[in-house]
């Protein structure tokens, strides 16, 4: 189970707000870096763990000073830790079930069978380079020549024309 | 499943609303939201700083200082609240007899 799934898991938990006061069955605990606390439930969060949460109450770091606010934004990088209600672990092993049951893809493998011939058509090539040290100056001088001779047969002709 | 949407919270909803920012580092300010990134920088308009205790830094005082027009760097931007219906309160978590 990964930290985050288990986040977002809580974040679709299914929270029924009725009426005037909204119940909470989904009360995260939040805690920054700096030790304050945020009291709230989970709207979302995203894979740098940055939060929205809702009807938050807010604790000092020495818990005697405390404050409400509507909503609040907290960036992931700040979280010491987060506490999450006990229920959620079950919805989220539900999920990963679930998600188990989507196949993989699984073609593409073209390319590998394509290196596999290629070692075996570059070796022949590497011993034909180890025969050209030995016997350079034959297959050089096939190449050279035989564009040489191209050159000079296309000059020859030109001048033959004019 | 987060797809494209980059923000968890649209920040669209708090411009021209007075917005209060804690920074890492200690700093609080409020202010007037007057634009943002995705990167969250933000943008306070007429904002004010909540001076700190001097022996307890992390103790904001009544003490305020003005900034006026002020960005504020995502990086260091720890938390976003909306300044509307946020107040003191007491205690709210019921503590236990001798707890």
């Amino acid at each position: 189970m990964l930290p985050l799934s288990l986040l977002k898991t809580a974040q679709g938990h299914p929270m029924v707000r009725t009426f005037t006061f909204p119940r909470m069955p989904l009360h995260m605990l939040v805690e920054l870096k700096n030790g304050e606390t945020y009291n709230g439930h989970l709207v979302n969060c995203d894979t740098w763990m940055n939060i929205h949460l809702r009807e938050v109450i807010c604790t000092s770091k020495d818990g005697d000073r405390f404050w409400r606010m509507p909503e609040c934004y907290i960036r992931g990088n700040t979280i010491k830790y987060l506490r999450v209600p006990d229920e959620v672990i079950d919805k989220v092993q539900e999920e990963t079930k679930s998600r188990a049951d989507r196949k993989p893809p699984g073609v593409g493998r073209g390319r590998g069978r394509a290196r596999e011939d290629g070692p075996g058509g570059r070796q022949p090539k590497g011993a034909g380079r180890g025969l050209d040290d030995s016997a350079r100056t034959t297959s050089g001088g096939r190449g050279r020549g035989g564009s040489g001779g191209k050159n000079t047969g296309g000059r020859g002709s030109g001048r033959g024309r004019g | 499943m987060s797809g494209r949407k980059e923000t968890v919270l649209d920040l669209a909803k708090f411009v021209d609303k007075g917005v209060q920012v804690k920074l890492t580092g200690g700093r609080q300010v409020t202010g007037t939201l007057k634009g943002y990134d995705q990167l969250l920088n933000l943008v306070l308009d007429e904002a004010v700083e909540f001076l700190r205790d001097q022996d307890d830094p992390l103790k904001t005082t009544d003490q305020t200082r003005r900034l006026g027009l002020i960005v504020c760097r995502g990086t260091a931007v720890m938390l976003v609240s909306p300044t509307d219906g946020t107040d003191e309160i007491a205690n709210p978590f019921i503590q236990p007899d001798g707890a």
